[in-house]
């Protein structure tokens, strides 16, 4: 048994591409050793932006023989009527190298067959690791990835080094213009020169030795207990901020923070913009005092150690003062012009071209939010909503916008506060864009809500008329994403509203601009197109808490109101915990099936109760029909009530009644007219679940 | 360090490699990527070193001279290396040490920086690097240039003069920089950046460029199409940018229409760039017959300042050389 060390050192790989390289290249590693056997102890894995490396313990030293038996010619095929070889036979035997008379016979329900024990002997690890590495190495993909020299191989950036070793031995491969060896690099400033490593279990020590944290998660811990600590020292708290941690530590191949200040007149400035100037542009991290306040100061993390802090020191300073100043440029500029004034610029911003401008788009949003929050029986906010609607695009005519993308909302929030906009219109044009990923706040008032609904669907039903759709991973406009925020809105202020309707409307709203798109799907389809994929996106968020049966079976049966259809989730859910759900489905499914059986023959129709009872005496089909009348009253209460544990107790009430209904009467009877009236009352019993649940959807256990 | 100075030592040592020092191109460009000596050398298999300042007028960045750090014009130190040696970052490095960015001193950094030009149909992956949280330098392993693959692929650095100065120099506008002795950025620029933005922003006559646009861009066409002449037809194209620079800045040019300017001057640059690569193939790729590679060695200059750690990174471009031959 032996380690293995393999190390891919390249130039400085992009953060965002460290995390999943090095996942990418751990699983390749394991999955190539799987498919040709070769076992192997823990792994562990390190990543740099310069290097991503594998250590193996105890590698076995060969993969194991393995015995199988193949199958040759029948005997009819291997030899002629004198019992002579023919060339099948020969062709056989030399394959599997024996000679004809030692290959044996099976039985086989076709008849007698050759066959042969073949042994496939195992084979060294140094034989096929080099194979398997080389594979890994091109089993991992970028977002992007490049070529370099004249070589026709690519990655995200040129590589420099391979190092590929078991125990001291160097595994050969190749990898373009680089061969391996078993010599690796230490940080760029510090050790630049070549470190000769002895063997795979010193690879994390030396490379400390070389100032390197070549440990992913090493570097992180570093980087926060610094945080941290520098933080304290001033009797300030670092504001937290785990995407910018994590993107430093994927920049960095050593952890030394230098911190800095800037003016304190710049904390005038929106909170907002003076972390965004740090962050986006800087990787710097705020600093806050205990009371939450920003200070004027700042901690950048060097990935060097530098002979004088100060040298460095001021060079961070000098850039952020530099970009301060120009954003209080922006910010004053900005302010010279009202949002209101600034919104009319709108009419100059194209959004997706044949929909029209960003005026196009807030009035369109405007209308469909006052449709919305009528539907939804949100009221009083009418006033609220048009004016929120009207300014909550002017934010992207700002120059400070038009620096941060990520801050609109923000500056119109601000910027609608500073012109003397009421504070619920203010935070409605901020809160409209939420959420802005998943796991995001969600908007608290109904204003934002209604209109950043508003907003999604309009883009939503925009962007499918131009087919411009999701298709697998691929969502260029965001509509998954859209969607997805259309239905945790919904849900999350229990907004009860057609959603049909809804579209309908957004079409209607577009449709003077939809006229020009060629080939656009008519209304109907469209709507349809978009309901199913609204019902895709609810499997997805309901699949968290349930199993697809039961979320289908609620799914099939109509998403219409998406709020109500959680709940129905949630009541289908907890019956189905309960110990009758399976006869129950049972009993159900098979009214269901007759009705589905005879549909063509027995079109819906009433029940005729002069029918009911004759022939047999007893009172099966009496008592359905009765207790139908009565659950279909207390089902109609209970969906008005949106109470839908209610409306499945009523379903389960139904239970007995259509059970001894089976039992004790013939459906299928000879007289067509009681056979007809007999399908007509299970017909009933189905009507009564077809908006509710699909119970044929689930699984039986 | 004077601003002169600083380009010269980053001059001589690229030159000491084994680049040629060319003068900037006479036309007016949007960045040095833009010169011939780049955009048209980094195509087609033929080595190319060069190193030259170009000066980039940018019309929407003018601030008449207001702004400590944007201008209308600014200057580029343009390298362009092809193909690109293996160990360009460490070449890159030491000329940073030329100008007394020592790496023990400063906290660099090469940070992702994916560039592209939509009016050349040009892309390529590499950095922005960065000193001390500030960008000094753009560097690029070009990957398409033209709508063609690079191949070789070129490395290509653009140092950011007045950036660099700026931070060398300790000053906090790129007016205070001091030229030479006794001479200020201020002296030599100032007026130009007020009288540059005043035309750019108030004074260019739009009609007039536009029908400019259309005659330069006929004549590019013109020029490929009927005459076989990809150099004189590139001059075209590069006037073409720099008119369509001036109406973006001057206002004049909607959100949709600024697409279509974009499309029109790529358009042109893609049909020179198939042009130049025939015109190239059709004499054979003559700098092919040379031996013209840039050495893996950092010169000594200024009395022996190379590194002392550079003992210790010859060994690993020697290695590749070895494993490359």
């Amino acid at each position: 048994m032996g380690n293995l060390l393999f190390e891919i050192g390249c130039e400085e790989l992009p953060a965002s591409f460290v995390g999943p390289a090095i996942a990418q290249l751990t699983h390749a590693f394991e999955s190539e050793c799987d498919k040709v056997g070769l076992t192997h102890g823990p792994i562990s894995s390190f990543a740099t932006p310069r290097r991503l490396a594998l250590l193996v313990q105890e590698v076995s030293d060969r993969t194991a023989a393995v015995e199988s038996v193949a199958q040759g010619p029948s005997i009819q095929a291997a030899f002629d009527a004198n019992g002579e070889p023919k060339i099948a036979a020969r062709k056989f035997a030399e394959s599997v190298g024996r000679s004809i008379d030692r290959l044996d016979r099976v039985e086989t329900p076709k008849g007698t067959y050759l066959s042969a024990r073949v042994i496939k002997n195992g084979q060294d690890a140094p034989v096929l690791l080099p194979q398997i590495l080389g594979k890994c190495l091109r089993r991992i993909s970028f977002p992007k990835s490049m070529r370099w020299g004249d070589v026709d191989v690519a990655f995200a950036r040129p590589i420099q080094w391979i190092v590929a070793m078991l125990d001291q031995a160097v595994l050969p491969l190749a990898f373009g213009d680089v061969a391996s060896g078993s010599t690796t690099f230490g940080h760029r400033a510090h050790a630049p020169g070549p470190q000769p490593i002895s063997a795979p279990d010193g690879y994390e020590a030396l490379l400390r030795d070389a100032h390197v944290l070549a440990s992913r998660s090493a570097r992180a811990r570093i980087l926060a207990e610094c945080l941290k600590e520098v933080a304290a020292s001033i009797g300030a708290t670092s504001v937290p901020d785990a995407a910018l941690e994590e993107q430093v530590v994927d920049l960095l191949e050593a952890v030394h923070p230098i911190v800095g200040s800037f003016d304190p007149k710049y904390l005038k400035l929106p909170r907002e913009v003076l972390i965004q100037e740090m962050k986006t542009h800087q990787r710097y991290f705020a600093l806050a005092s205990s009371d939450g306040r920003l200070l004027p100061k700042f901690v950048a993390i060097s990935n060097t150690q530098v002979r004088n802090p100060d040298v460095s020191r001021r060079g961070f300073e000098e850039v952020l003062r530099a970009r301060l100043a120009d954003a209080q440029f922006f910010f004053d500029e900005d302010r010279k012009l009202p949002l209101a004034k600034r919104a009319e610029r709108l009419t100059r911003r194209t959004w997706f071209k044949p929909l029209g401008t960003m005026d196009d788009k807030a009035k369109r949003i405007g209308k469909l939010a006052q449709v919305l929050a009528i539907q939804a029986g949100v009221s009083g906010i009418g006033s609220e909503l048009e004016r929120s609607a009207a300014l909550c695009k002017a934010d992207l005519e700002s120059g400070m916008v038009g620096e941060f993308p990520e801050l609109q909302g923000v500056m119109g929030r601000v910027y609608a506060l500073a012109d003397g906009e009421a504070e619920a219109i203010a935070v409605a044009i901020e809160e409209h864009y939420l959420p802005r990923h998943s796991g995001d706040a969600l908007p608290v008032g109904n204003v934002g809500a209604l209109l950043g609904m508003a907003d999604r669907i309009d883009s939503i039903v925009g962007l499918f008329a131009l087919g411009r759709k999701p298709t697998g991973a691929k969502d260029e406009a965001g509509v998954r994403r859209a969607c997805l925020a259309v239905i945790s809105i919904a849900l999350h202020h229990n907004y009860h509203f057609k959603l049909s309707a809804i579209l309908d409307e957004a079409y209607a709203l577009l449709e003077p601009m939809l006229a020009s798109v060629k080939g656009a799907s008519p209304k109907e389809a469209l709507v349809a197109e978009i309901l199913t994929f609204f019902r895709g996106r609810l499997a997805t968020v309901f699949g968290e808490g349930s199993k697809p049966d039961i979320v289908d079976a609620v799914l099939a049966a109509g998403i219409d109101d998406l709020a109500a259809t959680r709940d129905r989730v949630a009541a289908l859910r907890g019956l189905s915990l309960s110990p009758q759900f399976a006869s129950l489905v049972t009993t159900f499914k098979r009214a269901a099936n007759i009705v589905e059986k005879q549909a063509r023959q027995v079109p819906p129709g009433p029940v005729r109760k002069e029918l009911l009872g004759k022939l047999v005496g007893s009172g099966a089909e009496k008592h359905l029909h009765l207790a139908i009348e009565a659950q279909r009253e207390a089902i109609a209460a209970a969906t008005i009530r949106g109470d839908f544990v209610g409306v499945l107790a009523a379903v389960t009430e139904l239970e007995a009644p259509v059970a001894a209904f089976f039992n004790e009467v013939m459906v299928m009877c000879d007289d067509i007219e009681l056979r007809t009236n007999r399908i007509r009352l299970l017909q009933s019993v189905a009507a009564l679940l077809s908006n509710q649940v699909d119970l044929s959807r689930i699984q039986s256990t | 360090m004077y601003f002169q100075d600083m380009v010269q030592r980053l001059q001589s040592y690229w030159a000491a490699l084994g680049c040629i020092v060319l003068q900037p191109y006479d036309l007016e460009v949007g960045a040095g990527t833009m010169a011939p000596a780049t955009f048209l050398r980094a195509l087609g298999p033929e080595p190319w070193n060069a190193v030259y300042v170009q000066p980039c007028r940018r019309p929407a960045d003018g601030r008449y001279g207001d702004n400590p750090k944007r201008l209308f014009q600014h200057h580029q130190l343009q390298v362009l290396l092809k193909p690109a040696p293996k160990n360009l970052q460490s070449l890159y490095l030491e000329s940073l040490k030329e100008i007394g960015i020592d790496p023990l001193d400063h906290d660099l950094r090469f940070v992702e920086d994916d560039w592209e030009s939509p009016t050349l149909g040009a892309w390529g992956l590499g950095w922005e690097v960065w000193c001390d949280g500030q960008e000094v330098t753009q560097f690029t392993y070009f990957q398409q240039c033209g709508g063609f693959d690079c191949r070789p692929v070129s490395g290509e650095l653009t140092y950011g003069l007045e950036r660099i100065a700026t931070f060398l120099q300790g000053v906090s506008s790129v007016f205070d920089v001091a030229w030479t002795e006794g001479v200020l950025y201020r002296e030599v620029f100032h007026t130009n950046e007020v009288e540059m933005s005043r035309y750019a922003f108030e004074r260019s006559d739009p009609k007039q460029l536009l029908a400019l646009f259309d005659s330069h861009e006929a004549e590019c066409e013109r020029l490929v199409r009927d005459c076989k002449l990809p150099l004189p037809a590139y001059d075209s194209a590069l006037k073409c940018s720099h008119i369509f620079n001036l109406l973006d800045a001057r206002g004049t040019i909607s959100v949709t229409e600024r697409a279509q300017f974009i499309k029109r001057v790529r358009d042109n640059a893609r049909r020179c760039a198939a042009s130049y690569l025939a015109a190239r193939s059709a004499l054979g790729y003559p700098l092919c017959k040379t031996q013209w590679r840039v050495g893996l060695q950092p010169p000594i200059l200024d009395g022996g300042r190379a590194s002392e750690a550079w003992d210790a990174i010859r060994v690993d471009a020697n290695a590749h050389e070895n494993l490359g031959g």
